[in-house]
């Protein structure tokens, strides 16, 4: 595959830190997810809109074009229908007892899944406890009925639904993924790697990381796993950017490839698209050390084929569904009280120009 | 000889003059023989026994957010994700991690205006964990020694200070437990650390080994190496036969660090993970007469990472340890001469860093008590809106030790003149304490 070119358009500041970001069809309009709420963003000029907030941190956001409709999901465990046309929130269901960790929405647009669990002490090593509640729930968008409640080992931090709607996969704190037919609520596939959770041998005796993001190949055969490699002390935050593929159809579940040797550097990834093309993917977090926090390696081969440096923690990255255009939504370190009294915008949404 | 602002509770200790308390330890050699020396007083001795008191710190290593804990900001900028909820004090509001110690808030009491200085994970632990900042050549016994050496009764077997911390691998505690905790009172008083195992292992008397001949060879270790310490002056010695002695009264007291000998539903009230395993041992071995019990865990509270997802999981667990400790020693009538202590060696940041940690932060944080000596149901000192800075009565670590002694009844002015060395006091600078938490 040809290198692709990457061109930075704009970076709009946002006052606190972005979770969670989706972008019209058109690339005009962004919708972000933040720490002290719901934002509408004018592509082109930057200016933030609040529209609503959660009780908590809003989490994760996906926007219904057909019915101009938003559901975003936050830490007050609720997810929140708002109506873009009325400008008013239409529906709220309570969905977890606890954070809403990620929000996905399913290709056709009839399901949004949202993914839960607090991380309880299980065990002498802190192993997780049993789920309280059910850790996977996917709502019909339409009624806001409720379609599944799936079991998993909390904490479950990723979800994502299979391109041809058929399946919904989520992965956990421990490195465990599930993947269940939509159409019965069974279990299709179940492994756990140990690639991306650290004990914390030096610092902290308990459990840290999982995966943070997961994507399914163009045809659905494989999964795309991200987050950061094992550390012996997990508060250095210097685990290896790694991504790991999976043809999860295969039993057991056999790994493909993952981040090549020497192309990652340090930090926590917590992020992955697949570009609409089905060229490339992307892979976005946090530098700790190295040269990149955002990448594009090639979907056919895994090579490394670009790099970015943001100068901050990318949460978010999404391709525009015409893939000319690349969504990066983060946050940089939260500033301290300027003399005013105020906290100076620290969220942030890049908005880059990509050709593949 | 400082001015003796003393904080009389009854305790054994304010009636024991000071130059008695330097002459039983001079008499012995300062560091090995203080401990006889002291209690060769006998209406101190059998005071003591009637009074014994205890302290267990639950030693919260890392440094644990107050904003997650004991000192919620919900719906300001730096307040995290996390809501606050009320609790059995009318007006005061804890994490919402922290349901069930809400619940018994007016057993406790909370200072919310700690203001230090150091914010260095090791020089902070020093600090507040001796109460005062280095002064060479001088070496300050932490406070597990001190009240270890005060509070200890003469005839228990049971080591007067117990670390129990698993730790397994190096870190700044890790560094800091390598150094000499017992300062110039002597190795004796260093703690016994039981870590990672909950028995101690490799104390058992070899099977084949009978209790007399035992004792022979005991009895006449301890004669050639006293003569070789004597003849020698030596602290090497010193420090051995200390860990002699100790290893002789640990063998005796076994089955004490066994945590199968508590009931099944005892520890599983405390919750499955090493630190409420290790608190309910803290438990079990103040009621069998232990003076100073540190529960440790490696230092986990340190997030500089993920910080909410840390403390998710974290608080909760202490959550659950604090409320079985304090509800555990006040049905088994302990709670009013156990002290107990919850605290780390600062707080964390007000804002977040870019990988969702808060880093360190000494100039405003929390920590919390109760139990002997302790006032029930007060919030002590403020922060301001966001949490950034102290708003009223800022304590430092000298006005919490002149808390803890004067609780416990120790004189937090006690005067000590070592030979060669300058004069210091337990507390230095006439601090006062809380009087607001002193019961």
């Amino acid at each position: 595959m040809m290198k692709p070119e990457v061109k930075r358009l704009h970076r709009h500041m946002l006052p606190t830190a972005v979770l969670g970001v989706d972008v019209r069809a058109d690339g005009r309009t962004l919708y972000a997810a933040c720490m002290d709420g719901m934002y509408e963003v004018s592509a082109e000029s930057g200016e933030p809109k609040k529209l609503y907030a959660h009780e908590s941190y809003a989490s994760g956001v996906v926007l219904f074009e057909e019915t101009n409709t938003l559901v975003s999901a936050g830490y007050d465990g609720v997810l929140n229908w708002f109506d873009l046309s009325a400008g008013k929130q239409v529906r709220s269901v309570k969905a977890h007892e606890f954070w809403s960790w990620q929000l996905a929405r399913s290709p056709s647009g009839k399901y949004v899944a949202s993914v839960t669990g607090q991380y309880l002490s299980g065990g002498e090593k802190y192993e997780p406890a049993p789920e309280r509640e059910p850790s996977v729930k996917v709502f019909d968008v339409a009624s806001g009925a409720l379609v599944h409640a799936l079991s998993h080992v909390p904490s479950v931090q990723s979800v994502v639904f299979s391109p041809d709607n058929r399946y919904v996969a989520a992965g956990n704190l421990m490195g465990e993924v599930r993947v269940w037919d939509l159409s019965s609520g069974k279990l299709a596939a179940q492994w756990t790697t140990d690639a991306f959770t650290s004990w914390g041998i030096i610092k902290s005796h308990c459990y840290i990381g999982g995966i943070f993001s997961l994507a399914f190949t163009p045809d659905g055969e494989h999964l795309l796993l991200a987050g950061m490699g094992p550390m012996r002390d997990p508060m250095a935050g210097n685990g290896r950017q790694l991504w790991q593929r999976f043809a999860w159809k295969e039993n057991p579940p056999r790994k493909v490839d993952e981040t090549h040797a020497g192309e990652s550097g340090e930090g926590l990834m917590e992020t992955l698209a697949v570009h609409p093309g089905g060229g490339c993917f992307v892979m976005s977090g946090r530098l700790r050390g190295g040269a990149w926090n955002t990448a594009l390696f090639g979907l056919s081969n895994g090579a490394l084929l670009h790099s970015l440096k943001t100068d901050t923690r990318v949460t978010r990255a999404l391709f525009s569904p015409d893939g000319k255009r690349l969504v990066l939504g983060g946050t940089r370190r939260q500033p301290n009280f300027d003399k005013n009294g105020a906290i100076p915008a620290f969220g942030h949404v890049d908005i880059y120009e990509i050709t593949v | 000889m400082t001015d003796v602002k003393r904080q009389d509770c009854g305790s054994v200790d304010h009636r024991v003059h000071r130059r008695q308390f330097l002459e039983g330890m001079v008499a012995g050699g300062l560091s090995v023989a203080s401990f006889s020396g002291l209690f060769s007083i006998p209406a101190f001795a059998e005071q003591a026994r009637k009074e014994q008191k205890h302290c267990i710190l639950l030693w919260l290593c890392g440094a644990p957010s107050q904003f997650e804990t004991w000192d919620p900001k919900p719906g300001t900028p730096t307040g995290g994700p996390f809501r606050s909820i009320p609790t059995k004090l009318p007006g005061v509001q804890v994490s919402e991690l922290m349901p069930r110690t809400a619940t018994i808030l007016d057993k406790l009491s909370v200072i919310r205006s700690m203001k230090t200085a150091q914010n260095e994970h090791f020089q902070a632990i020093d600090l507040l964990t001796r109460g005062d900042a280095p002064r060479p050549p001088f070496i300050r016994p932490t406070l597990g020694s001190v009240l270890g050496q005060q509070l200890a009764q003469l005839d228990s077997p049971i080591p007067s200070f117990v670390l129990l911390d698993p730790c397994p691998e190096g870190n700044e505690f890790k560094a800091f437990k390598a150094g000499n905790w017992a300062g110039w009172l002597g190795a004796e008083y260093g703690p016994v650390r039981v870590g990672g195992e909950y028995r101690i292992e490799n104390i058992a008397r070899a099977e084949d080994l009978s209790e007399a001949d035992h004792e022979q060879r005991e009895a006449l270790r301890r004669f050639l190496s006293r003569k070789y310490e004597n003849d020698r002056k030596s602290a090497a010695a010193a420090s051995l036969n200390a860990a002699y002695e100790r290893v002789k009264g640990l063998m005796s007291c076994a089955h004490l660090f066994d945590l199968e000998k508590i009931p099944q539903k005892d520890r599983e009230r405390y919750g499955p993970g090493t630190f409420a395993q290790h608190t309910v041992l803290a438990r079990h071995l103040v009621e069998n007469g232990a003076p100073f019990v540190m529960v440790a865990n490696g230092m986990p509270w340190d997030c500089h990472v993920l910080n909410h997802e840390i403390h998710q999981m974290l608080v909760p667990e202490l959550d659950q340890v604090i409320y079985q400790l304090i509800t555990d020693l006040e049905e088994r009538g302990l709670l009013d001469k156990t002290l107990v202590l919850i605290m780390g060696e600062f707080g964390r940041t007000p804002t977040l860093n870019d990988a969702r940690g808060r880093d360190h932060y000494p100039n405003a944080w929390s920590m919390a008590m109760a139990g002997c000596g302790i006032r029930k149901g007060v919030v002590y000192g403020a922060t301001d809106t966001n949490g950034v800075d102290v708003k009223e009565n800022p304590v430092d670590q000298r006005r919490l030790f002149a808390t803890v002694f004067s609780a416990l009844g120790l004189d937090p002015y006690q005067q000590y003149d070592l030979p060669g060395l300058p004069s210091f006091f337990r507390v230095e600078g006439n601090a006062e304490p809380v009087r607001e938490v002193l019961a």
